[in-house]
C-alpha cells in the first residue's frame, strides 16, 4: 500500500484536485457543524461470505489506475516521481523497509526493525533472517545503504533527495561526489550482513514516524543492479521489464505504459498473498465511472491521496454489490496569501510589513467571506469538506477537530474590514486600503475543470460582496507550469492570493512546508512564532509523544488565527469494492493490505 | 525525375533546421520548466536546480541548442526528463502502437468510403445517395471524441464486446496470442474511426466521379458499346482516384500523428498523448524530438504525394 513515500507530486496533486474538485464532496451543511453532510464511510470492507478458496487461487483481482496518461514505468520508489508509478507496482510492496501503525509510527514486525539511539544518534536498521527478494536472493545490509547511494548519487536522477539527508554523516560528502561512500553508513556484520547503522549528526524525533525526511524507507536491491550506473537506472531493463521486489506479489508483465500484471511471490518473508493473480490497467478519467459499473474492475488501487473524487461518488454510491469504502486523504487544498519574499542569500523567508495582504484582518475578512461548505456540498456530494485546519484529519492524533477555522460570516467579514479603516472611500463600491489607495487584490488559481471554475468564480462573488475588488491574475485561470512559475520566484506580485493543493508525506512535520527556509512556502508566511511552532514538532520535547502533539494543536490554532495560510478543502481517499472482494482494508496499521485479500466468487458480484 | 527528388530532399535540409530552431526556442518559452510544479513536501528545491544544472538547463539557448544538434548528430535525442529514458526508446514504444492503429483505420476508412462514394455518384441525386451525403454530413459534424465515449460505453461496457482500455491485454502471452490481442484492442477503436472518418473521401471521390461521368471520353466509351460496369470500372474510377491519391502521401506520413482523443479515451499509449502530455510537463527533449519527427514526415508527405501523382496521373511529370 502506499503508506509513505513522499512521491506524490504537486503535479499530479492539482491535477486530481482539479478533477476531484469537480465533483468535490462536501460535507458539510451548516456553517456550525462542518461534518454534517459528510459521509462516513468505513476504512475496511471485511466481508461475511466466506472466501472461496478455489476462486481465489484461481481467479484474478482486478484493479484500476484512473489516469488520463500512460504511466511511466518506473518501479524503483527513489527514481519515480509520479504516483501512478507507484499505484501501477504497488503489489510489489514498495520495497517498503518498515512496518507502521495506525499513525504511520515505525513498528517492529515488517522487512526490517528500527532501533534509535539518542545517546549514539544512531538508526539501527536490523532485517529480518527471512528477508528475501522476488528472485530469492537474500535481503542485505548493503540493500539498504545502496538507496541513499541512488538517492544521492551526484548523477542520480531522482529528484527525491533533500539536505535533510545530510543530517547523515558523510551523505553532503557523497553527494558533492568528493567520496565514493557514504561514511555515516555502516555494517557491523559485513554488506552481505542484516545489521545496517546509520550515524547521524543530529537526531529527530520525526525519525519515528514513516516517511520521514532522514531515514529512507525502501530499499534497492544492489545484487540485482550495482552494475547498471545509476544515471542510467531508470531506464535500465532490471528496473523496467524485469524488476525484483520484495513485498507479496512479483511482477509477472508490464504491458508500457498502461497494464501490468502479478502473481505471489513466494519467497515473501510476511503472509502468503492468496489471491492466484492481479491485473493492473490505467483507466482514463472519463470512463471510470462506467467501468465499474459494467463491472469490469473490482476496485481501484488503493491511493493516500485518493483516486476518485465527489462527482463519481454521486455516480457509484447506489451501485449494487459495490461496498464504499475510504480514508481520509493525505492532502489539503488550501488559499495562501503573499506576504514577503524568499531572500535567496540569507536562504529565509522573509515577511514584507508593506505587501497588500500584510494586514491580518484583511485575510481572515476573505477567509470568511468565502462559503467553502456551500461549495463543498453543492460539487462535494459527501467526499469532500471544509478544511478547518492546515494538518489533515488523517493525522488522527495530531489534527485538530475543534478548530472553528473560517465558516461564512459575511457580517463578521465586513465588521473586520471596516475596524481596519478598509472602507469604501468617494461612493466608490470597493473598498480602499486603510491609507485611502485603490485596492485591488489578484487571485491566482489554476485552469480546470468547469465546475472547479465555477467554485472560484463564487469566491470572487462572495469577495466582491464584502466589497473587496478582487480579480484573476491575468483575467483567468493558469496553466499549471505557468502557475507554479510564477509562485516559484523568490518574490512576485502577480498574485496576492490563490488556491493550491498540497499532498502530503505520512510524517506531518511542516517545516518543509511552512518553514522559515522553506522554498516551498510560497507565500512567505514567517513570523518568529511560527518558526518557534514548527521548530518545536521536532525539538528535544517532541520525543515525549504528548508534548509534540500539543505542539501541534497550538501550531494549527496560531496558523488559523494569522490566516496567512487557510485549508480550503479536506477530502477521502475513498473507492467502491466489489462485493467478492474479502479483507480489505485501508487502514495505515493495515500491513499485509495485498496478503489479507480474498475472492468468494470467480466472477465479480 | 530522380534529380528532382533529390533537390527537393537537398531543400528540405534548411527547412528542417529552421524548423528545428523555431521548436525548440518556442519549447523554451512556454513558462515553467520540465521540474516545475514537481514538488512535494519532503522533495528539496535545491535538488531540482542540481537536476535543472545536470541536465544543462541553465545553460543560454545557443548554447543548448547546439549540444542537442551535436547529440542529434550522434544519433542521440537525449533523454525524457518525465520518463528517464531515452527519448528515441520512448517514442517508438509508442509510435508503433499508433501505427497499428492508424493503418487499420485508415485501410479501414478507405474500404468502406471508395464503395460508398462511387455508389452515391453513380445513384446522383436519388436515394441512396442522400442517404449517403446526409450519413458522411452527420459524421462529420458530430465531435469525434462523443462517439467515442458513446461506443465505448456501448460496445464496450453495456455489450462488452471489446476491450475497453490499452492496447493489449496484461496477460496475453507473445506470440499468435499477443498480435491477436492487439487486433482486438484496435477493432474497435479503429471502426469507430474509419465509420466517422469517411467524410473527405466519399465527397471528393463522388463529386470527381460526377464529373468523370460528364467527360467527353466517358460519353466516348459508352457510345462505343463499352459495358456500364466497365466504363465505371476502366474509365471514371481511376479518373477519379485523383485528387485521392494526392492525399496519399499525407496520409501515409500522417499515419503517426496520432488520435489524442482516441488515446485518451481508451488509455492506449500512442503518440498524441505523448504529445500532450511531454508538452504539460516541459518535457523538451521529447517536444522537440516529437516536432521534428512531425515535420520532416509532412515534409516527405508533400513529396510522396507528388511522387504518387505523377505515377497516377500520366499528364504529370516531375521534371
Amino acid at each position: 500500500m502506499v503508506k509513505t513515500k513522499n512521491k506524490v507530486v504537486l503535479a499530479a496533486v492539482t491535477l486530481l484536485a482539479a478533477v476531484t474538485l469537480a465533483g468535490c464532496s462536501n460535507n458539510s451543511a451548516s456553517s456550525e457543524d462542518t461534518s454534517s453532510a459528510q459521509v462516513k464511510l468505513p476504512t475496511a470492507y471485511k466481508n461475511s461470505s466466506a472466501t472461496n478458496s478455489n476462486a481465489t487461487k484461481t481467479g484474478t483481482l482486478k484493479l484500476a489506475i484512473v489516469n488520463s496518461s500512460p504511466f511511466q514505468g518506473i518501479t524503483d520508489p527513489i527514481l519515480a516521481s509520479n504516483a501512478e508509478d507507484s499505484q501501477a507496482f504497488a503489489p510489489g510492496g514498495q520495497n517498503n523497509l518498515f512496518n507502521v501503525d495506525k499513525n504511520y509510527k515505525i513498528i517492529d514486525g515488517g522487512l526490517a526493525n528500527q532501533k534509535l539511539d539518542r545517546k549514539a544518534k544512531t538508526a539501527t536498521i536490523t532485517i529480518r533472517s527471512n528477508a528475501k527478494w522476488s528472485n530469492g536472493s537474500d535481503v542485505t545490509a548493503k540493500d539498504i545503504e545502496y538507496a541513499y547511494e541512488v538517492l544521492g548519487n551526484k548523477e542520480s536522477t531522482s529528484s527525491q533527495y533533500s539536505s535533510d539527508f545530510e543530517n547523515i554523516e558523510g551523505m553532503a560528502e557523497y553527494h558533492a561526489g568528493k567520496s565514493d561512500t557514504i561514511s555515516g553508513i555502516t555494517f557491523p556484520k559485513g554488506e552481505t550482513g542484516k545489521v545496517a547503522v546509520i550515524h547521524f549528526k543530529e537526531m529527530s524525533p520525526s525519525m519515528k514516524f514513516s516517511g520521514n525526511s532522514f531515514i529512507w524507507g525502501s530499499i534497492e536491491p544492489y545484487e540485482y543492479i550495482k552494475d547498471v550506473p545509476i544515471a542510467k537506472l531508470a531506464a535500465s531493463e532490471q528496473i523496467r521489464k524485469n524488476p525484483i521486489f520484495v513485498g507479496p506479489y512479483k511482477l509477472d508483465k508490464v504491458v508500457e505504459g498502461e497494464s501490468t500484471s502479478w502473481s505471489p511471490n513466494k519467497y515473501y518473508y510476511g503472509k502468503q498473498a492468496q489471491i492466484g493473480h492481479i491485473t493492473i490497467n490505467v483507466v482514463s478519467q472519463n470512463n471510470i465511472d462506467k467501468a465499474i459499473q459494467s463491472k469490469k474492475y473490482d476496485t481501484v488501487v488503493p491511493s493516500a491521496a485518493g483516486q476518485l473524487g465527489g462527482t463519481d461518488y454521486k455516480n457509484l454510491k447506489s451501485l449494487k454489490n459495490y461496498t464504499k469504502v475510504g480514508m481520509p486523504a493525505l492532502g489539503y487544498s488550501y488559499f495562501a496569501f503573499n506576504l514577503g519574499h524568499f531572500d535567496t542569500k540569507t536562504g529565509k523567508n522573509v515577511e514584507d510589513p508593506n505587501k497588500k495582504m500584510a494586514n491580518k484582518s484583511l485575510r481572515q475578512a476573505m477567509m470568511y467571506a468565502v462559503n467553502v461548505d456551500q461549495v463543498s456540498k453543492k460539487f462535494g456530494n459527501g467526499v469532500k469538506w471544509r478544511a478547518n485546519t492546515l494538518i489533515p484529519p488523517v493525522f488522527s492524533k495530531y489534527y485538530d477537530k475543534s478548530a472553528k477555522g473560517y465558516p461564512l460570516d459575511i457580517k463578521k467579514a465586513n465588521k473586520l474590514l471596516d475596524d481596519a479603516g478598509y472602507k469604501k472611500r468617494n461612493g466608490s463600491k470597493w473598498r480602499s486600503d486603510p491609507k485611502g489607495k485603490a485596492l485591488v487584490i489578484h487571485f491566482g488559481a489554476m485552469s480546470s475543470s468547469a465546475t472547479t471554475e465555477a467554485t472560484y468564480q463564487n469566491y470572487l462573488q462572495q469577495w466582491h460582496k464584502i466589497g473587496l475588488n478582487v480579480k484573476y491574475t491575468n483575467g483567468k485561470p493558469q496553466e499549471m507550469n505557468s502557475f507554479y512559475d510564477t509562485l516559484q520566484k523568490p518574490s512576485q506580485n502577480a498574485m496576492d492570493i490563490w488556491l493550491g493543493a498540497w499532498s502530503l508525506s505520512s510524517e506531518p512535520s511542516q517545516s518543509q512546508l511552512y518553514g522559515v527556509t522553506a522554498p516551498f512556502n510560497m507565500g512567505h508566511f514567517a513570523t518568529a512564532k511560527n518558526t518557534e511552532l514548527i521548530n518545536k514538532m521536532n525539538d528535544k520535547t517532541a520525543w515525549n509523544d504528548k508534548t509534540r502533539t500539543q505542539t501541534f494543536k497550538e501550531w494549527q490554532e496560531y496558523m488559523n488565527e494569522q490566516a496567512g495560510v487557510v485549508g480550503e478543502q479536506f477530502n477521502y481517499a475513498w473507492q467502491p469494492v466489489n462485493n467478492r472482494v474479502k479483507g480489505f482494508d485501508l487502514s495505515p496499521a493495515n500491513n499485509e493490505f495485498y496478503s489479507d485479500l480474498t475472492l468468494t466468487s470467480s466472477k465479480l458480484k | 525525375m530522380w534529380k528532382t527528388v533529390l533537390r527537393r530532399i537537398m531543400i528540405m535540409i534548411p527547412e528542417v533546421i529552421i524548423l528545428s530552431l523555431l521548436v525548440f526556442l518556442l519549447a523554451k518559452a512556454m513558462p515553467g520548466d520540465p521540474f516545475t510544479g514537481s514538488i512535494n513536501p519532503k522533495a528539496d528545491p535545491a535538488q531540482l536546480h542540481h537536476l535543472m544544472e545536470m541536465n544543462g538547463l541553465y545553460d543560454p539557448w545557443y548554447q543548448q541548442y547546439w549540444n542537442w544538434v551535436v547529440h542529434l548528430f550522434h544519433g542521440n535525442l537525449g533523454n525524457s526528463y518525465q520518463y528517464q529514458e531515452p527519448v528515441a526508446r520512448l517514442i517508438s514504444s509508442r509510435a508503433v502502437n499508433t501505427l497499428w492503429l492508424a493503418l487499420f483505420t485508415t485501410v479501414l476508412t478507405y474500404c468502406f468510403a471508395l464503395p460508398m462514394g462511387m455508389y452515391a455518384a453513380k445513384h446522383e441525386g436519388k436515394l441512396p445517395d442522400t442517404i449517403i451525403r446526409f450519413y458522411t454530413y452527420i459524421t462529420y459534424s458530430i465531435p469525434f471524441f462523443v462517439i467515442l465515449v458513446i461506443g465505448i460505453w456501448i460496445f464496450g461496457y453495456v455489450l462488452g464486446w471489446f476491450p475497453t482500455t490499452g492496447s493489449i491485454s496484461s496477460t496475453a502471452n507473445p506470440g499468435i496470442s499477443s498480435a491477436g490481442s492487439r487486433l482486438y484492442h484496435i477493432l474497435l477503436p479503429g471502426i469507430m474511426g474509419a465509420l466517422f472518418g469517411t467524410v473527405n473521401v466519399v465527397q471528393y471521390l463522388r463529386s470527381e466521379v460526377i464529373d468523370a461521368k460528364r467527360s467527353d471520353y466517358v460519353r466516348t466509351a459508352r457510345s462505343k458499346g463499352v459495358p456500364e460496369a466497365d466504363v465505371y470500372k476502366h474509365h471514371i474510377f481511376r479518373n477519379s482516384l485523383l485528387p485521392i491519391a494526392a492525399f496519399a502521401g499525407y496520409s501515409i506520413t500522417g499515419l503517426l500523428n496520432g488520435s489524442i482523443f482516441t488515446e485518451t479515451i481508451f488509455s492506449y499509449p500512442g503518440m498524441g498523448l505523448l504529445f500532450i502530455n511531454s508538452i504539460n510537463y516541459r518535457d523538451y527533449t521529447v517536444i522537440t524530438a516529437l516536432v521534428l519527427i512531425y515535420g520532416i514526415l509532412n515534409l516527405l508527405g508533400t513529396l510522396l504525394s507528388d511522387i504518387i501523382l505523377s505515377i497516377v496521373d500520366p499528364r504529370i511529370r516531375i521534371e
